[in-house]
């Protein structure tokens, strides 16, 4: 586990999967048709049941940069955070990862959540490199705690350690 | 860049082209010359001789006009004279991707007849990496991806399903041999071997795994199953895209080091041993510092030095073979399964062409997940379902686990009298135990049980079991099972069938019967056929699962017929807990359908 302290708020960074984590909500990277789908989406439905995809169906969509959230099921976790963020090589895809890292952080204060874990948004089958989501999402959470945010915990969780790793080198690099 | 791309996804996949551009991939993108020897070696162009889109030259030009227009001087300079009238507009893209996903299985036959030496699939592999990078691909190749990257395996199998499955095999297989050491080891350290799989194992073919734990056990292997980086197949060498390769590839090396093991034995599964033993380090930009090796070469080890024995007559039907596509045109493995065919069983004949000349099973390439291509599929396999007809084999073995499902799938649609085995069933089926080397090993005495108290005996009514149904009898005690199928006589089997391993039938002959009765009798499982007059079992499937009240009800489809694999690939609800085909193998129905019994759980349990 890496562990950096931003005042009295704290970011970590461990190793696992998310949707089987114990938090008081994690951030799930959804699709703008606010549909679950395979990998970590097809986790939730497993172990949490069907209540999260009829909640999202509610709700109906999800429009890029944005957050919804739903309760999280029988899962470990307290709620989970819908985020639709930038998707195979979309234009501005920086600036959507960023707006993307906010709208969830200030929909976990809006909810009183206060602690909060994160994927590394946008990568894998959607193309964002490692290296460019650790260095905007770290950054972006890092000044988004420093600046009166009620959220006191982000846990970056990676799935192994090809995500691991550039993750912690920004963490331990004091970006 | 041109500015006359429209389309912003091929302004993207220009360049993201770029830095695929190899000095062999170069040489295949400028090296053909049209002259259309390739053509007649590719099953599509066999079975549609008179579409020209099906040439390995057209589908290869997709991409050639992309380089040539953008990077090429002569295609920048001069358009019209290398005829680089490359795609432009957003709509281009679907026809893009309905050519490389769906008229090419990246078997490699027309490279290996080329004489310039083009790789025509290398440029459709890489035609498809650009598509999915821009997230253009079919519905099944994004399904799979997605649970590749997040879950760790392609068919989205968590952790715990995994592990438990794996103990149930286990505790099945001690009992049977009634020996403690044929325990599967889960993530032991230090051991020889670390087995991987390919997920359909775990999910729907448990057997294999059984058979394989059964041959390390005769051969008193110190082994073991990894809990994380068990997946050897790899999605990647299919969508396309070298950095899901590389993820996936660095699981399975990561484990092993974890592990400590030296040797990293991969199941029967061709795009899985191309994946891991051959463009694995490639991708991941590793280096190997353990031997891989394909569990046919264990299991051929292992007769030699004499540490299993067989006996061929167990195998007495008329065997072929069918060379996986990768395994024997990407990796020249073709020889070792042939040497150990021959040592366990007595009637083997080639099928012709073989080797690197073989036909694809048309379900290579990410096939058997795409779906919407399955009709033209079927229609481009009659190539091979005319090959195996024509050695009157009873039994066609692949080492393959993509194979077994094209093979199947053609099998049923031209009626072939035959069926697909893998040489792990083989070996298993013809093992002499007794004289293999965990016979030489005592057992270690078990400690002996306190003797009980002495209870009044219940009275036990002998019952007269055949010796053959002795595994199968109450093995699915007091279970209520829906069968839903409209042929009576497969009905009338599959009912005797499961009432004589102790289960309580309940009938359907079709989707809206089935759904009728599940409601009222909401019975323990559900054996579904999908091909039946009215409500197509397909939709009566997804019917079932959308609906609240028997949604959690575990499902076996028995099936015929190819398009349940939309419901297993592309997922539109919770996939099935198991499938079958047809015609179905007594013994092995009854273990799948307590093996998901005991072990399918409902949805958020
Ligand atoms: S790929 Fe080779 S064989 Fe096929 S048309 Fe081109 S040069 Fe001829
Ligand atoms: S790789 Fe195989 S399927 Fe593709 S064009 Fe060549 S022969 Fe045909």
């Amino acid at each position: 586990m890496v562990v950096k302290k931003i005042g009295d708020k704290v970011i970590r960074l461990v190793m696992g999967d998310i949707t089987d984590l114990e938090v008081a909500a994690f951030v799930y990277d959804i699709t703008a048709d606010a549909k679950l789908g395979s990998g970590y989406g097809s986790a939730i439905t497993t172990r949490g049941g069907k209540v999260v995809q009829e909640e999202l169906d509610a709700i109906g969509s999800c429009p890029t940069g944005e957050a919804i959230t739903t309760t999280a099921g029988k899962l470990k976790a307290g709620r989970i955070i819908h985020v639709n963020g930038p998707k195979f090589h979309e234009p501005g895809t920086e600036d959507k990862l960023r707006q993307t890292t906010v709208a969830a952080l200030q929909l976990a204060e809006k909810n009183g959540i206060t602690q909060l874990a994160f994927p590394p948004v946008g990568t894998g089958l959607y193309q964002v490199p490692l290296a460019v989501c650790a260095r905007v999402m770290i950054d972006t959470v890092a000044e988004h705690l420093a600046n009166n945010s009620s959220v006191e915990e982000v846990i970056f969780v990676a799935l192994d350690t090809r995500e691991f790793e550039p993750l912690a080198a920004v963490l331990q690099g004091g970006a | 860049m041109s500015t006359e791309v429209e389309s912003y996804k091929i302004q993207k996949m220009v360049e993201l082209l770029a830095p695929k551009l190899t000095r062999q991939v170069v040489g295949s993108l400028v090296g053909c010359v049209h002259c259309g020897m390739c053509h007649e070696t590719c099953h599509y162009v066999m079975t549609h001789p008179d579409d020209p889109k099906m040439t390995p030259s057209y589908k290869a030009d997709q991409l050639r006009k992309l380089f040539k227009r953008h990077y090429d001087w002569t295609g920048r300079v001069f358009p019209g004279w290398v005829g680089a009238k490359p795609p432009t507009r957003d709509v281009d893209l679907d026809e893009l991707k309905d050519i490389a996903f769906g008229t090419c299985t990246n078997c490699r036959r027309c490279t290996f007849n080329c004489p310039m030496g083009v790789d025509t699939a290398t440029l459709n592999r890489i035609m498809r990496g650009l598509l999915t990078q821009v997230g253009v691909m079919p519905e099944g190749v994004r399904v799979v991806s997605k649970d590749t990257w997040e879950l760790g395996n392609q068919m989205g199998v968590l952790k715990e399903d995994y592990v438990e499955t794996l103990e149930w095999l286990s505790e099945e297989l001690v009992m049977e041999l009634d020996d403690e050491r044929a325990t599967i080891p889960i993530d032991k350290v230090g051991a020889n071997i670390v087995y991987t799989i390919n997920p359909r194992e775990v999910k729907y073919d448990p057997r294999t795994i059984s058979e394989a734990a059964l041959i390390f056990y005769a051969a008193a292997e110190d082994w073991t199953m990894p809990s994380w980086g068990w997946d050897q197949t790899n999605f990647g060498l299919f969508s396309g895209d070298d950095a899901m390769g590389a993820a996936s590839y660095r699981h399975l090396q990561e484990k092993n080091a974890e592990l400590g093991s030296q040797r990293l034995v991969i199941s029967e599964c061709g795009h899985g041993y191309r994946s891991t033993r051959c463009e694995g380090p490639n991708w991941s930009k590793t280096d190997q510092d353990f031997v891989m090796e394909s569990s046919v070469m264990t299991m051929l080890r292992y007769i030699k030095e004499g540490r299993i024995v067989v006996d061929k007559t167990k195998n007495s039907d008329p065997v072929t073979f069918h060379d996986s596509c990768n395994n024997a045109r990407s990796c020249g493995f073709y020889e070792e399964p042939r040497e150990l065919l021959k040592l366990v069983c007595t009637d083997f004949q080639e099928m012709y062409p073989n080797r690197t000349e073989n036909y694809c099973c048309t379900g290579g390439g990410g096939a058997m997940s795409m779906s919407e291509y399955t009709p033209r599929r079927l229609v481009s396999a009659k190539v091979k379902a005319d090959q195996i007809a024509e050695t009157g084999a009873k039994v066609v073995v692949t080492s393959c686990h993509n194979c077994v499902d094209g093979l199947g799938d053609l099998i049923r649609h031209y009626k072939l009298d035959c069926q697909v085995k893998q040489l792990v069933h083989l070996v298993a089926n013809a093992l002499v135990l007794e004289e293999c080397a965990i016979s030489k090993i005592p057992k270690e005495k078990p400690v002996p049980e306190p003797v009980p108290e002495p209870v009044q005996e219940p009275v036990v009514i002998p019952v007269e079991i055949p010796a053959d149904r002795v595994k199968i009898a109450d093995a699915l005690s007091g279970r209520r099972i829906l069968i839903v199928e409209d042929e009576e006589d497969t009905r009338i089997f599959l009912a005797t069938l499961l009432q004589d391993a102790g289960a309580v039938t309940l009938e359907a002959v079709d989707g809206d019967e089935a759904i009728a009765t599940a409601r009222a009798e909401k019975p323990d499982l559900i054996t579904l056929d999908l091909s039946m007059p009215g409500k197509d079992g397909v939709e009566a499937f997804i019917e079932i699962r959308n609906d609240p009240d028997i949604r959690d009800i575990p499902v076996c489809i028995v099936t015929g017929h190819p398009e349940f694999r939309k419901v297993i690939y592309d997922r539109p609800v919770r996939p099935p807990e198991g499938y079958m085909d047809k015609p179905v193998i007594e013994e092995d129905l009854v273990a799948n359908l307590r093996r998901i019994l005991e072990t399918s759980r409902a949805e958020g349990s």
